[in-house]
Order: C-alpha cells, then sequence, then structure tokens
C-alpha cells in the first residue's frame, strides 16, 4: 500500500484583518490551515513585524537594545520614522509607558497629541499599547481613539475589565482592538464574545493571548495559541477566528538573561548577541504557535525571523 | 443514585463559621435542610483540621446525628480526626477519603477494616492528579487490590475518579467520563462517586447548575453510583431520581453524535444541548456557552 501524508481537515478559517486605512492598509490573518502549514491550507499573509517605539526615553534597557536608536530615542516621531525607512518594520507599535499612573503618569491629552503626531508621520499601520491599568487606558485610549478618528489604529490592550468603555471608543471612531486575556483560552473567547455583544465589528477585533519571553513561560502560550487554532480551525470556534497580535520584545528585554552586560556574565556569552538570540528565537516560537503580527525591538533579531518567515513560508 | 448533600463544609461562608465556633444550630438547621431536600447522605467536610481534628470530628457527627437519621460521609484528609468520627458514629458511615499516596492508604483502609466502614477510594496518586483515563484505571487496580489484600470487599469501595472543572482542563473533563466507562470491567462490583460541583468550580455561580447536572447525567450513563451534589438544586434531585427522561435524552443524543433538531428544542433542553456540546468538548467553554 503506497504511503498516504497523513493530512488535517478543517472547518474553520481565521479571519483577515486590515490594519491601518488607504495605502498605509496591511492585512493579517486569513489562514485556513494551522500556522505555516503551506501543504494543506492557504496562508494568504506572511507574518508580520512590528516595531515597538516608546513615547518615552527608555532608562532601563540594555546597551545593546539601545543601539540602533541611539540618535532617535527621545524623540518618538523620528524613532518611528526611521524604524520604517531604515528597518523596513510593517507596522509601528507606539507603547505609551510613559502614561503609566505608577511612573511619569503623564495625562490622557498629551498622550493622544504624541500618538497623533506618530500616525501622521508613518506610512504604516500603527498599534498604539497602553499599560493595562484599567482605569488610565480608559482614559488615554478613549482619547487616542478621539483625536486619531481616521487613522484605524489597533488599540489595546483591551481586556474584560476596561472593554466596554475602550470597545465603545473603537467601534465610535473605526478603530481595530486588541483583545488582550491572560494566558487563558476560556478567558479570550468569552472576551471576545463580550466585544461582539457590544457590537464591535468582527473585522475589527486581533486577539493578544499575553506572551512571555524564552524562559519565562513561553511554553504555556505555545499551548494556549495552538488550542486557540485548533478549537477555531477544526471545531470551527466562530469566537476564536482572529489574528494573533504578539507584544513580545518587552518581555525579552526585561529578563536579567537580556539585560546582564558581558562582564558580569560571561558564562552567558556576548550580551548584545544573547538579547537578540533570545528576542528571535521567542518569536519563531510564536510564530510557529500561530502569531499574525509580531512586535519586535531589535533590527538584528527582526532579519532573523524575517528569514525564518520567508524560509517557512515561501 | 446515592446523593451525599455537600454543604456542611469547613470552606461555606454560612456554616464554616459555625463549625469554627462549635456552635450547633446552623449546622443543624442545615443538616435538617438537606435531609428534607431530600439526600440520602450527608457530608461532613471539616478540612484538614490540623488542630483539633479529633475533638472536631467528634463533635461534628454528634451534633450532625442528634438532628438526622441519614447515614454520613466523613470528609477530611486529618486520619486522627477520620478515626474520632468513626468511634463516634451511629449506623453506617462512608470515609471520604482513602487516597494512593502510601502514608494515606495503608491508614487509611485498617480504619476502614477496623470500624466496617465504606470508603471513597480517591484516585489520587504518590504524584498528584491523574493525567487521563488510564492512569485512572492503574490507580483504581491498585487501590481494590491494597483493599482486597485486606479482607475489604469491593461492594464497600466507592471509587472516585476526580472531576476537574470545565474551564480549567477539557481533557480530564473527558478523561473522568472514560474512565467511568472502563470502570466496570476494571474492578467489577465497586461503587462510584464524585465531587460533581467541581466541574462547574469557577463558573459564574447562577450558571454552575446546568454544568452539574449536564455532567452527572453523561457520568450516570456509565453506571455512576453516587456524587457528592448540591441538595438544593431541584432539578439535579428530579434527574437523579430518573424524574426528567426528557432532559437525559437529549444528552445522551449528544453523547452519540446524533444530529439534534435545536430548533424544536425547548429553551431549557436547548441549555441541556449546549452544556453537552461543551463536556463533550465539541465546542470550547466560556463563561458565556449557553448564549453562543
Amino acid at each position: 500500500m503506497a504511503f498516504e501524508v497523513p493530512k488535517n481537515t478543517y472547518n474553520g478559517k481565521i479571519r483577515e484583518i486590515t490594519l491601518g486605512s488607504g495605502p498605509s492598509a496591511l492585512k493579517i490573518g486569513g489562514e485556513t490551515s494551522y500556522p505555516l502549514y503551506i501543504f494543506e491550507g492557504a496562508v494568504p499573509n506572511k507574518v508580520k513585524i512590528a516595531m515597538e517605539v516608546w513615547d518615552t526615553k527608555p532608562d532601563d534597557w540594555p546597551e545593546a537594545a539601545l543601539e540602533p536608536f541611539a540618535d532617535v530615542i527621545a524623540d518618538p516621531v523620528a524613532w518611528a520614522k526611521k524604524c520604517v525607512d531604515a528597518y523596513g518594520a510593517e507596522a509601528i507599535c507606539l507603547q505609551l509607558v510613559s502614561t503609566d499612573p505608577n511612573g511619569a503618569n503623564r495625562g490622557a491629552d498629551e498622550a493622544a497629541a504624541l500618538v497623533k503626531k506618530v500616525a501622521d508621520a508613518i506610512s504604516v499601520p500603527l498599534i498604539v499599547w497602553g499599560t493595562a491599568n484599567h482605569d488610565k487606558d480608559t482614559e488615554v485610549l478613549r482619547k487616542v481613539a478621539e483625536v486619531c478618528q481616521g487613522k484605524t489604529l489597533a488599540i489595546g490592550p483591551v481586556e474584560e475589565g476596561d472593554h466596554k468603555k475602550i470597545g465603545a471608543a473603537a467601534i465610535g471612531y473605526n478603530h481595530t482592538v486588541v483583545a488582550s486575556t491572560p494566558i487563558d483560552i476560556n478567558l479570550a473567547k468569552q472576551l471576545n464574545i463580550l466585544l461582539g455583544n457590544l457590537g464591535v465589528s468582527d473585522d475589527r477585533i486581533v486577539m493578544d493571548p499575553t506572551v512571555s519571553s524564552l524562559g519565562y513561560g513561553i511554553e504555556y502560550c505555545y499551548s494556549v495559541m495552538e488550542r486557540v487554532r485548533q478549537a477555531a480551525l477544526t471545531q470551527n470556534d466562530e469566537r476564536l477566528q482572529f489574528p494573533f497580535i504578539c507584544n513580545i520584545s518587552r518581555e525579552v528585554w526585561k529578563t536579567k538573561e537580556a539585560k546582564q552586560p558581558t562582564a558580569e556574565a560571561p558564562e552567558l556569552g556576548d550580551a548584545a548577541r544573547r538579547g537578540i538570540l533570545m528576542e528571535a528565537i521567542s518569536a519563531t516560537l510564536l510564530l510557529v504557535a500561530g502569531a499574525d503580527l509580531i512586535i519586535m525591538r531589535h533590527p538584528e533579531a527582526i532579519k532573523l525571523v524575517r528569514e525564518v518567515v520567508n524560509d517557512l513560508t515561501g | 443514585m446515592i446523593l451525599i448533600g455537600e454543604s456542611i463544609n469547613i470552606m461555606s461562608q454560612t456554616i464554616g463559621p459555625a463549625m469554627k465556633e462549635r456552635n450547633p444550630e446552623p449546622i443543624q438547621n442545615m443538616a435538617k435542610a438537606e435531609t428534607n431536600a431530600g439526600v440520602d447522605y450527608l457530608d461532613l467536610n471539616i478540612g484538614p483540621a490540623r488542630k483539633s481534628g479529633q475533638e472536631f470530628m467528634d463533635w461534628m457527627v454528634r451534633t450532625v446525628q442528634a438532628a438526622s437519621d441519614l447515614p454520613l460521609s466523613l470528609d477530611t484528609t486529618n486520619q486522627d480526626a477520620m478515626e474520632a468520627g468513626l468511634k463516634a458514629v451511629k449506623g453506617k458511615v462512608l470515609m471520604n477519603s482513602v487516597s494512593l499516596q502510601p502514608e494515606r492508604l495503608e491508614r487509611g483502609l485498617q480504619l476502614a477494616k477496623t470500624y466496617n466502614a465504606d470508603l471513597i477510594g480517591l484516585l489520587w496518586g504518590a504524584e498528584g492528579m491523574p493525567r487521563d483515563a488510564n492512569e485512572r484505571a492503574v490507580h483504581a487496580v491498585n487501590i481494590v487490590f491494597k483493599a482486597n489484600e485486606l479482607g475489604i470487599g469491593n461492594e464497600h469501595i466507592w471509587i472516585d475518579p476526580i472531576v476537574s472543572p470545565v474551564s480549567v482542563e477539557i481533557n480530564q473533563v473527558k478523561a473522568c467520563v472514560e474512565f467511568m466507562s472502563m470502570l466496570g470491567e476494571i474492578a467489577p462490583g465497586c461503587r462510584s462517586t464524585v465531587g460533581l460541583s467541581n466541574i462547574s468550580n469557577g463558573t459564574p455561580t447562577e450558571l454552575r447548575p446546568w454544568l452539574n447536572r449536564t455532567y452527572m447525567i453523561m457520568l450516570m450513563r456509565y453506571g455512576l453510583y453516587s456524587a457528592i451534589v448540591d441538595a438544593f438544586d431541584k432539578d439535579l434531585i428530579a434527574i437523579a431520581r430518573g424524574n426528567r427522561p426528557d432532559i437525559i435524552k437529549v444528552v445522551h443524543q449528544v453523547m452519540d453524535g446524533e444530529s439534534v433538531d435545536t430548533a424544536s428544542l425547548t429553551e431549557e433542553l436547548k441549555k441541556y444541548y449546549k452544556t453537552a456540546k461543551v463536556l463533550r468538548g465539541e465546542s470550547l467553554y466560556s463563561h458565556s456557552w449557553l448564549e453562543v
């Protein structure tokens, strides 16, 4: 008897979501098979890489992560432009770190004005990431949504605790919601149901499964993402058929292993190489797990991941 | 089905404080209420009871037996407290539970033998929770073998395959049902029981009964002998007593993979249909499972 290659059967499809609008529009998702199973289904959109930009000069980044952005680190607009022009970022994720009430506690108006400036300066879609403080994010992201009407931003993290108010602003000003849940498939489904009940259109939802770095529980993230895709694709679970966004770079670069200078931990090898490889490997794991868009930091890590993406999706 | 009322429990916000204060009245009222609700046994869960466990269980047994004639299920991991309860109890009694950790197994079985008590054989191994139906089977064989060696007959062993919440791990929910379908062959004549409400742990309170009842039907299909339950869930008791064949039929249809004309179902039966789909792992649980 001739050998037959086993084949999965699918009855669901991941939604194709458009980030941004007009000439900057970027499509993600649309898969009809497990991640990178190009021999079983359609993978219409390659995994996209967004680069992160902070709204304030970072004070805890290791040298290796700062170096590529040394000339723009204090100017988010220039920083975002450099990511697009010099490093080919397919999207920008603006991290509103300075709005953290436990940090600089920058106000909503100021934050929104900066978001608008960055959005106006770049030709790629913009993802805006708050601090996961429900009260503050509600205030800031609602203002951002209003000021940036027409930009079709992706705004998040939108969690169960603040989904109503931020979701309503996203509906009102036509933005996409990044639905964020803490590494739990049942809660992920529940939040997507709630967003649907609220009236967020299904082509305006992307999912953040919550991710962590290599060495810090990424295997749990992997399992949850894998199970989400199984339910979405083989059980046709309509409330899980949304693309994944993975905000991984911050998780990687805050680890001890990515931050320790070479002199402090010579047994771990060259610090710069170490951080870059940790970011690249973490991102690679996530893309194998089903990530559709990965938020990354270091241009060298991005290069490595792009190679993998191109090798695996042709 | 033998139903064991779960409400006299140290974790309960109403009864727990009364138990700690040794205040008999709320406990006796609860015992009477559960008895009137129509259960067959009362579970007395005093928790680990590290301090003065013996006095505690002795007091609990006397307090409850002064208010109800139902047989008791003594629920503690403190084996000295268990023994004190066994000494104090009058009539039929069930030990809840004996698990497979070596130090617990030996003493537990010895107590069952000495006091001529039935025992719940909890399939919790030396390495914790069994991972699937086969590990449950191995544990069941081991506990039955050890009990038989001591001269304890299978009819005195109530195997508890351990129910875990649907919102945690659906494969465990399925494995528990699968194991129930094997138990008759593995350990002929053994009885069985489950802590039923654990299936809905983590689910919004008002929705829990749908999961409890539906899961009970699924396990009953494979001969579940008893369950520790919410005595005040009237529909659950009606199902257990065979008074709701309409509900049982729908759940069985889902279990058999039959296509069900959901449009023709009542709103109530539709909820059982959706719940059975979730508990079978055919659709993924979320807190809104009844609405989608």
